[in-house]
């Protein structure tokens, strides 16, 4: 079996890496302690084209394959989640479905100038009742002539707040649960569309994340984002898959980037006379820590390849995003202890990997819901 | 303005490197990066391109991932490439290497010739002048500033505690370093081009040169053994009072450990 990436992958690999490391990393601290969202940043990084990372050519995108998007999305974690987060929302979760199925006046007016990140993207699932329980949508769409109304709350919405346009999960029929869910595309600027509370967040600072609110919005019947009534869930099975993944390859961005922290201060600090890297129960951490950092790379790796592929992906991916995500968790924590107390200093950057991890957690799928889906899949039903 | 830059791949400036073999040869672990001086004189090029027109050709020497160097500079925006990828081209010293490239160089027209000051590995800074010199052509070293006129060209370089301008007729070669310029990001338009590029690839005999006489095999000068720096203490005090103690520190961070 051939583990390796193509040629070309690893050159895509290298010019994003140094393209990270020039342009995002030195800024990342300053990102965090803002919590700010990086406008100068986002307008630079806009212009070298990334944003259409997913896109075909013909519409400026350059058609990256999953395996080449998950290089993108763990280098660009590794250099700032905060930062990560809003640029991974405008390349797939806050656009696709407007890719998929907007209009053509709807993609001139959202999807491409967000590829140019003139405007900013987000998707709203998440409500205060309802996160992985989608069946418990609370935000209606009700049609009225040639017009959906909408009204609801959406919460935890990444970018929410600063958002030029939102995909809107919303029921049209509460009584069909999941079957009832519909997308619907809704513009700044729409009457009753407003940003609520913003969110003071834990980690991933510097990505602007709330509440908003859809009180009496107003869209035409062509924002009703899909071929078929009631779809929703089908279409979000789409890129569900490629999201679990992404948020593996996050994941690892910010393993990589608190590895690296780590292994630089074992190397250098010195206690009782030498580097604290020379010790045993040192070396062992490092040691727990590359082997799972490379089983979870694996997996999140083999998750993309099955996808890209176009083979059965919902176990690899589910299994790569809980894998990946628990190793993370397991490494910042080890990367603090390593630094001992200059661990626990906002000045130095552990700490912010430390807290940016545990998003990833619950971000994508908590892992109470992937692991009874897994058991359900593994054993059957009973 | 037809333009052509020289660059080099070297050891990423994080890779281990162990002395093997009592000093005979040198283990480096496999990270690579393009010379950081010759990423100057890429962008130099393309910043001539901007403003005068032309064409920016970019040449290695190198095997296997050495092509990478070469992708760098399409993705940044050059418009050809070229890898010259034969084992009897590695290995060489300066004069060997220099021979090669002048000689791939001299395949097509060329006005201007930039290539970094000295490559990061070796640090001999001696492949451009002796390049300008097999040419036959004027060689001006180290310069942070280039103003290209009407068949001619003014650069400045740094010298002990001041600046040299100099004028020189085109065609000419110059050798940059840190100063001149701030290299661009690649667009991921350059990316895309780059990743799908094709390298046109030469031999010693495309060049019109025996195996003898480039690499190893056509150096002047032999390796003989490589020895470890000598091992430095972490701390070093300075004393005085601190206005003289400051200029001192300013003093070894730019001359001796060469950091600012």
């Amino acid at each position: 079996m051939d583990f390796s990436l193509t040629e070309e992958q690893e050159f895509f690999k290298k010019m994003i890496t140094d393209t990270v490391d020039r342009m995002v990393v030195p800024k990342a601290q300053e990102i965090d302690h803002k919590d700010e969202f990086p406008l100068e940043l986002w307008r630079e990084f806009g212009k070298l084209g990334y944003l259409g990372l997913r896109y075909p050519e013909e519409i400026g995108g350059m058609n990256a394959d999953p395996v080449t998007a998950m290089i993108f999305y763990e280098q660009i974690a590794r250099g700032s989640v905060g930062f990560a987060q809003s640029v991974i929302m405008n390349i797939l979760m806050g656009t696709y479905f407007v890719y998929r199925f907007g209009s053509e006046a709807i993609r001139e007016r959202c999807l491409y100038p967000a590829m140019r990140a003139e405007k900013v993207a987000t998707m709203c699932f998440t409500e205060d009742q309802s996160g992985s329980d989608l069946a418990a949508t609370r935000t209606t769409a009700v049609k009225d002539g040639n017009e959906w109304v909408i009204n609801g709350t959406k919460m935890w919405i990444t970018n929410g707040p600063i958002a030029d346009f939102a995909t809107v999960l919303a029921t049209t029929d509460r009584s069909l649960g999941n079957k009832g869910l519909n997308f619907f595309l809704v513009e700044k600027g729409t009457p009753g569309f407003s940003a609520g509370q913003v969110l003071d967040k834990l980690g991933c600072r510097g990505t602007i994340t709330g509440e908003l609110v859809f009180d009496n919005v107003r869209v035409p019947a062509e924002n009703l984002l899909g071929e078929e009534m009631n779809k929703g869930v089908d279409y979000l099975g789409e890129i569900l898959d490629e999201v679990r993944t992404m948020t593996g390859a996050m994941a690892m961005g910010i393993a990589q980037a608190a590895f690296d922290e780590g292994l630089e201060y074992a190397r250098k600090r010195v206690a009782f006379g030498k580097p604290i890297g020379s010790y045993q129960l040192i070396r062992a951490k490092f040691a727990d820590m590359a082997t799972e950092m490379e089983s979870s790379r694996l997996m999140v790796y083999y998750a993309a390849w099955r996808i890209k592929e176009k083979l059965s992906s919902r176990k690899e991916a589910a299994m790569a995003k809980m894998l990946a995500t628990e190793t993370c968790c397991k490494v910042v924590d080890e990367v603090t202890r390593i630094w001992g107390a200059n661990g626990f200093a906002h000045e130095y950057n552990p700490q912010r990997h430390f807290r940016d991890a545990r998003f990833l957690l619950y971000g994508g799928g908590t892992h109470e819901i992937i692991k009874d889906f897994l058991g359900r899949l593994i054993i059957g039903k009973s | 303005m037809d333009v052509v830059v020289l660059a080099k791949q070297v050891p990423d400036a994080e890779a281990a490197i162990e002395i093997r073999g009592e000093g005979a040869k040198l283990e480096i672990e496999p990270k690579f990066a393009t010379s950081i001086f010759d990423e100057f004189a890429l962008e130099e090029a393309l910043r001539i391109r901007e403003r005068h027109g032309g064409h920016v050709r970019v040449i290695t020497l190198g095997a296997g991932k050495a092509t990478e160097v070469l992708r760098t500079g399409i993705a940044m925006g050059a418009d050809e490439a070229l890898l010259l990828d034969n084992a009897a081209f590695l290995d060489g010293d300066g004069y060997s290497t220099a021979l090669a490239l002048s000689r791939a160089v001299a395949k097509a027209p060329w006005d201007i010739i930039l290539c970094g000051k000295q490559a990061i590995d070796d640090d001999r800074g001696e492949v451009g002048p002796m390049v300008a010199q097999f040419l036959g052509f004027p060689h001006v070293g180290g310069i942070v500033k280039l103003d290209i006129g009407d068949g001619k060209a003014v650069a400045e370089s740094l010298t002990e505690g001041g600046r040299e301008v100099v004028e020189v007729l085109l065609p000419a070669v110059f050798t940059v370093q840190k100063g001149l310029n701030e290299p661009r990001v690649a667009p991921i338009t350059g990316v895309m081009k780059a990743m799908k590029a094709q390298i046109p690839k030469m031999t010693p005999e495309d060049l019109g040169l025996s195996a003898q006489e480039v690499g190893l095999a056509g150096s002047k000068v032999r390796v003989k053994r490589y020895l470890p720096p000598k091992k430095r203490p972490p701390v070093k005090m300075i004393g005085g009072e601190a206005a003289e103690a400051a200029a001192e520190a300013a003093r070894i961070l730019a001359e001796v450990e060469r950091v600012i």
